[in-house]
């Protein structure tokens, strides 16, 4: 196996700014050289702190930080090898995106002979080498995007941060710059630290997801992994689409209003605690007799209350008697039955006792 | 109301506006083109012979260039001090913030006979009245919260973002100051610079108590000659300093555009 070099330790790091809770509550993880860390979480979740931290536009109010297994704390931003692409891009609006790129060689103090060429190669590397000469108001959101990027990785950093720098932009383009980054990531092995709040973004592009809520890190796994593993009911609601069942924990599964549902305990759980179950939507099994759900462990019946047509598949929302109150949310991918159920018509549903996760229910 | 009606009301107050604020400027224009030899209005013929009288009048000449050094002592001291206490009032929550509020107000609550003449008292301490460049001193200190003002409305709406950036790419506290900071709020300061020099070219009370009979500045000229007799060569004067005010904008327009001026106000 190859030995990889440890690049950054985030030591029980905190942040308090005095408002009562904290913005980010002693994260730890560790990065190694060349990989491609996610952090993801809803908004106010502490991960631009966590970033500035890292930066060090913050300092951290407890906890340790290192790089390459030096402690960075005393050290000024500008001291710090760290590129950054900030959320609002922060390109130097007077100068042009060849300038732009320019810009850290010449504070960094690089030979100036060799700083043209250099700022072509990276202005190439991001696809922008007929644009050097325009201003930044004058270029495209993707291509300002791709100035950005440039002028974080230009100067050859230990580390580049990548504050939701997507969020602005349309789909289809945000997904062409998620590949983007992607390989250039790739092409230049530069550790990356990329936060973002869209689940699909973090699964599609990196090798290690963290899950922040409210400052605290609820998870680190790899995409599969946190996919089919969530650690809590959080995790399991924030990635994919879920069910939720509240109700009380029994041998094997969860009560809810006097109905079993057969299900995984995820720890170790006294029967008669409350409890929550969580079910994606895409392992409930559906059909218009029993005998499509013949060899699952619930078997229910409900009909079909809603649908929601997306394209490459179909979004069903059932109501059951037997589950009041909740919306169960179903998906269904052959498109030769996309006109199967009507809404009002009943169906049959159930799913495989594994696949409904059981998580104690106060975090 | 109906819209129409609106509208024309609205209309008319503006076109009663605008000819309230330049009928002085025209009258003063008109009356220094008189062909006549006393100051009237509308003039009587056409002719530009006093533009050529004030053109050879030797105490008017100097009385200019003597204003124009004021204004320059003047644009020097307050561009750096104003620039910097702009960027500081919109940066950081100063203590005595409240303070310095009220110290914003004061060009419009103090009367400049006030200031003028304890500024007279304090330049005759330090025995400096007969000189030219304390006048342009007096006149930064007392407009001074001009160009703050014209700097900080720069400098509240830039993105602080963009100063993080710059440490990001190895830019110290210096670097980022002169290559982010400085060109993002430049509108301001050219505003309140051009300002500062046409407040200080135009500049009369302080003037007039701080000058002597060797350092008066065109202003105190002009007030000087209409004591003796009233002739329309002090409208043409006027009217060149209207010219003045007239390039100053010119100016404003060309290098940082009027929207940004009118919407940093
Ligand atoms: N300078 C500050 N002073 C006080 N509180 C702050 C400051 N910066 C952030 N916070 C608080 O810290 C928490 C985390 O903020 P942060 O900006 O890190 O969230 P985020 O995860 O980046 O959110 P978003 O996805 O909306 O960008 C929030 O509750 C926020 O209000
Ligand atoms: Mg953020």
């Amino acid at each position: 196996m190859e030995e990889t070099a440890l690049t950054v330790r985030v030591h029980d790091v905190s942040m308090d700014f005095g408002s009562g809770t904290k913005a980010v509550d002693s994260a730890r993880f560790d990065l190694e050289t060349g990989r491609f860390l996610t952090v993801l979480g809803p908004s106010g979740s502490g991960k631009t702190t966590l970033l500035h931290m890292i930066a060090g536009f913050l300092k951290p109010t407890a906890g340790e930080i290192t790089i390459n297994g030096q402690p960075v704390d005393a050290l000024p931003p500008h001291r710090r090898s760290i590129g950054m692409v900030f959320q609002k891009l922060a390109l130097f609006p007077h100068m042009t995106a060849a300038e732009n790129v320019a810009f850290p060689l010449k504070m960094r103090r690089w030979n100036p002979k060799g700083i043209p060429a250099r700022v072509s190669d990276f202005l190439d590397l991001v696809k922008l080498g007929d644009y050097r000469d325009r201003r930044i108001h004058e270029l495209s959101g993707g291509q300002q995007q791709r100035v950005a990027i440039a002028r974080a990785l230009v100067f050859e950093p230990e580390l580049l941060l990548l504050d939701e720098p997507l969020a602005a932009l349309d789909r289809k383009l945000r997904e062409e710059m998620q590949l983007e980054f992607r390989r250039i990531q790739k092409e230049l092995g530069v550790t990356t630290i990329n936060v973002t709040h869209d689940q699909r973004e973090a699964l599609v592009v990196s090798d290690e997801i963290i899950v922040m809520d409210g400052g605290k890190i609820q998870q680190k796994a790899t995409p599969v992994a946190l996919y089919q593993q969530p650690a809590n009911d959080f995790v399991a609601g924030f990635v994919g689409v879920s069910t939720f069942l509240d109700g009380s924990a029994t041998e094997g599964g969860v009560e809810i209003q006097g109905t079993r549902c057969a299900g995984t305990h995820m720890t170790d759980i006294a029967a008669g605690t409350p409890v929550r179950g969580g079910i994606r939507a895409e392992q409930i099994r559906l059909g218009r007799s029993a005998q499509a759900v013949a060899d699952c462990d619930t078997r229910l019946t409900g009909h079909v209350s809603d649908m929601i047509f997306e394209g490459e598949r179909l979004l069903y929302v059932l109501n059951c008697p037997a589950l009041p109150g909740v919306d169960i949310q179903v998906y269904y991918h052959d498109p030769d039955a996309f006109d199967l159920f009507e809404i009002g018509s009943e169906v049959h549903f159930g799913w495989r006792a594994r696949d409904l996760r059981i998580f104690r229910a106060a975090r | 109301m109906t819209a129409p009606l609106q509208r024309a009301i609205f209309w008319i107050l503006v076109g009663f506006a605008v000819l309230i604020l330049s009928l002085p400027m025209v009258i003063v224009v008109g009356a220094s083109v008189t062909s006549g030899n006393i100051i009237a209005f509308p003039p009587e013929g056409f002719s530009l012979k006093w533009y050529e009288k004030i053109a050879q009048a030797r105490d008017l000449q100097q009385a200019f260039w003597r204003s124009i050094q004021v204004s320059l002592v003047c644009v020097a001291v307050s561009v750096p001090v104003g620039t910097l206490a702009g960027i500081a009032l919109s940066r950081y929550r100063l203590r005595g913030a409240m303070a310095l509020q009220v110290y914003l107000l004061l060009p419009f609550t103090v009367p400049l006979i006030a200031s003028g003449i304890g500024m007279m008292l304090v330049f005759g301490e330090w025995r400096i009245l007969g000189a030219l460049w304390p006048v342009g001193v007096a006149c930064a200190v007392i407009n001074l919260p001009f160009i703050i003002w014209s700097v900080s409305a720069s400098a509240a709406s830039l993105d602080r973002d963009l100063e993080l950036a710059a440490q990001n790419c190895g830019a110290g506290p210096i670097a980022t100051f002169f290559h982010v900071t400085l060109p993002a709020v430049m509108p301001g300061v050219i505003t309140g610079g051009l300002l500062m020099f046409v407040l200080a070219m135009t500049e009369f009370l302080v003037s007039l108590l701080l000058t002597d009979a060797r350092t008066v500045t065109l202003p105190v000229q002009v007030y000087n000659n209409i004591r003796s007799i009233i002739t329309p060569d002090l409208a043409a004067v006027s009217t060149i300093f209207v010219v003045i005010a007239l390039a100053a904008v010119w100016l404003l327009d060309r290098l940082v555009g009027l929207e940004i001026f009118l919407k940093s106000k």
